[in-house]
């Protein structure tokens, strides 16, 4: 028998990017919010500067299989804990364009959003503020219209002026990068140090991540978050059109039932799916919000690729923050690539460097070990240049998000996801990998290689739309059929772009928490 | 000795970011794994033999690694909630548990030893032994079903964490380690 808790106005599922700005949205409203959490507590001072320890920020549950061609990298994307992945990401933050809004209506590809970038702009310009995002407005040239970044660009050091060079000799633009980190005192923050530990979380508050922007001021309104517990279920009436709270476990295995008069899901692209298809009851055989039948579909990623070479210059390559320093979208229109293919790409340029972990000097050659492993460390150390261009995936169908026949330990299904890269996004990624080593080439590096394809940000299987029956949620990321259930994050994207998700994430985000509020009445009944 | 954010970076502070809670008998003692290895900390989920041979392949890979506690390192975090777990087998999405995959690559490897060299890993001589991780390192390579490429990148990870991932690492290359400035009080989110 579970035990069930005194109701809250708003349950949100996840204190990530968007789950902590939800909190903080509607507790400043006056309504008592409990944020669930399935992770543990986790402070700034857990941080430590170690790209080794910054591992026990990313998930290992067994959570997720995998049984598609290619992976999505849940593991690497997904985060545990207080701030999710939000508390390693890295903090790069373009604005998607114009016509990712609009590819279906414009182009015949892949979706439209249901309202166009102008409706989102403001939300875009108040969470900029918010954060204290660093930028030049002004020098990034492909930007779409918005207010000026509130404080200057980040640091740009060798790392970047000498990458930078290629791009120039090739006549292409560079900017600096926009990113949601601090080049002056903000809000009682302080700027960063250049330091390049974004990955294993920012302790000083430098980057704007859940721990010091959002969840402080949802706690400071009166929120209240509970970690360790592992939402299950959206619970329903018996009429079967409102949720009534949601379930959840302890670790110990105790169920808990927490009504609420509205259910906000941010848990997560893959998360949110599974937790709507393990709510299915009579009234929604085929899982919460799914009478489309799409649910779970149009699975995206960023097809990525990471440029490396060695450079005579010292590229003072251990300074700067993780995301990089400069940015280039001459390659963003949807139609610009040599080869054919649709859709957007990006670089971000002269990411700070670690010896060790997955994006470090070693991984990038693994054929190498013995003793000559020693000597490309320290040559890498001093000279190595790096780069990543993300590209575009169309959304598509067939790549989605299901249940598994594998349980979790409280009985229910684990997420299978189905998911091959779109042949227009692999197009992409063989496109930039040439671009790339052009690039570095042009820059006079004295070697040049590639790495093979990864996967960035996760992103569709609970698109928005104005079509109740080809969408889950509506513009205002409100579910079609249970009108007090929201769902936050980068899987209400109905297209994907090639810019970072979690800007866009957290502006829709803040779009459907005003919405929330400006319609608590009809919305919480 | 409790592992605590102090200790940790007084630890940092002297060099080492690597310490970690040994048991020593009925006490936990904060080491690194080159300590652990010094002092003969027992191991907790390796047998003898497979830490002697999970060595000698990271030493092949990355020389410096043994020394340097790569088998402790290892050995430890095999025995950790997977979800606090460092090894970067839990970026690969390697199945949990983290043992059973190392304990395969390690007979997998012996098996790949006897049969290009009919030798134990135990004897290979340098020679053989880069041979061997050159198989393995082949991209993509499966043998009897194991991803032996994939224990091959864990494994050499795993090596250049203990060697390279540190400040003493970093001293190595030259390069400042930079850590973060200390929070001040009220910070906590």
């Amino acid at each position: 028998m579970a035990r069930v808790l005194e109701s809250v106005d708003a349950v949100v599922v996840g204190t990530g990017a968007t789950g902590s700005l939800f909190a903080a949205v509607l507790a400043e409203a006056g309504k008592d919010v409990l944020v669930l959490e399935r992770g543990g507590e986790r402070k700034l001072s857990d941080l430590y500067s170690s790209q080794t320890w910054a591992r026990r920020l990313k998930w290992a549950s067994p959570h997720v299989v995998e049984d598609g061609p290619d992976s999505i990298w849940f593991n690497f994307n997904a985060g545990h804990g207080y701030g999710g992945a939000a508390i390693h990401h890295y903090a790069v933050w373009p604005r998607f364009h114009e016509d990712d809004f609009t590819e279906k209506s414009q182009y015949g590809r892949g979706l439209d959003w249901p309202f166009e970038y102008g409706e989102l702009r403001p939300y875009y310009d108040l969470v900029q503020k918010d954060v204290g995002m660093s930028g030049d407005a002004e020098k990034e040239i492909w930007r779409p219209p918005g207010d000026p970044y509130p404080m200057p660009p980040v640091l740009v050091s060798n790392h970047g002026n000498v990458i930078a060079r290629g791009f120039a000799a090739l006549d292409m633009h560079t900017s600096p990068l926009p990113m949601a980190i601090l080049t002056q005192p903000y809000n009682g923050r302080p700027p960063c140090i250049w330091d390049g530990w974004c990955d294993a979380g920012c302790p000083t508050g430098a980057l704007a991540n859940p721990l010091v922007v959002y969840l402080p001021r949802a706690r400071k309104a009166g929120a209240r978050l509970q970690p360790d517990a592992h939402v299950t279920r959206v619970l329903m009436d018996k009429s079967g059109k409102r949720a009534t709270g949601v379930e959840y476990f302890t670790p110990s295995g105790e169920a808990v039932v927490q009504p609420a008069d509205t259910v906000v899901l941010c848990a997560f692209t893959i998360e949110n799916v599974r937790i709507l298809l393990n709510s299915a009851d009579t009234n929604h055989p085929d899982g919460l919000s799914n009478r489309s039948g799409k649910l779970g579909q149009y699975l995206m990623s960023h097809p990525a690729i990471a440029i490396s070479g060695l450079f005579e210059d010292d590229m003072q390559n251990y300074l700067g923050a993780t995301g990089g320093q400069l940015l280039c979208q001459d390659p963003f229109g949807k139609r610009s690539d040599p080869g054919g293919a649709f859709g957007s790409r990006q670089w971000e340029i002269g990411l700070a460097l670690k010896p060790n972990d997955l994006l470090g000097i070693a991984m990038t050659r693994p054929e190498i070990f013995g003793s000559e492993l020693h000597e490309f460390m320290k040559r890498g150390a001093r000279h190595m240049g790096s780069m990543v261009g993300v590209c575009e995936d169309e959304a598509l169908p067939r790549n989605r998000i299901e249940l598994a026949s594998e349980k979790d330990q409280f009985g229910y299904p684990l997420a299978r996801i189905i998911y091959e890269t779109s042949a227009e996004g692999r197009k992409l990624w063989q496109t930039a990998a040439a671009e790339g080593v052009k690039i570095y080439k042009a820059a006079g590096a004295q070697e040049a290689w590639h790495g093979p394809q990864g996967g960035q940000h996760i992103m569709g299987g609970t698109i928005m739309g104005v079509d109740p029956s080809s969408s889950v949620l509506n513009s205002a990321g409100q579910s079609h059929e249970v009108e007090n259930l929201f769902v936050g994050g980068p899987g209400v994207f109905p297209t994907g772009s090639a810019a970072n998700s979690t800007f866009t994430a957290k502006a829709v985000a803040l779009k459907s928490a005003k919405f929330m509020v400006e319609n608590w009445g009809a919305i919480a009944g | 000795m409790k592992l605590t954010r102090r200790s940790l970076v007084d630890r940092a502070l002297k060099g080492s970011l690597l310490c970690l809670t040994f048991k020593l008998g009925a006490v936990s003692i904060l080491l690194t794994p080159e300590e652990a290895r010094a002092q003969k900390v027992p191991l907790q989920v390796l047998d003898d033999a497979q830490a002697r041979r999970l060595e000698i392949l990271a030493d092949a890979i990355l020389p410096g690694s043994a020394d340097l506690g790569v088998a402790q390192f290892v050995d430890h975090q095999l025995n950790a909630d997977p979800n606090e777990a460092l090894l970067i087998a839990k970026y690969f999405q390697v199945p949990l548990p983290y043992r059973n995959f190392y304990a395969g690559g390690i007979a997998v490897a012996e098996g790949m030893a006897k049969n290009s060299f009919e030798k134990s890993i135990d004897e290979l001589s340098a020679e053989e032994s880069q041979g061997l991780i050159k198989e393995m390192a082949a991209p993509g390579a499966v043998v009897d079903g194991f991803p032996v490429f994939l224990f091959y990148m864990c494994l050499r990870s795993d090596a250049v964490d203990v060697v390279y991932g540190t400040p003493d690492g970093f001293k190595k290359l030259n390069v400042p380690y930079m850590q973060h400035i200390l929070p001040p009080e009220g910070w906590n989110g």
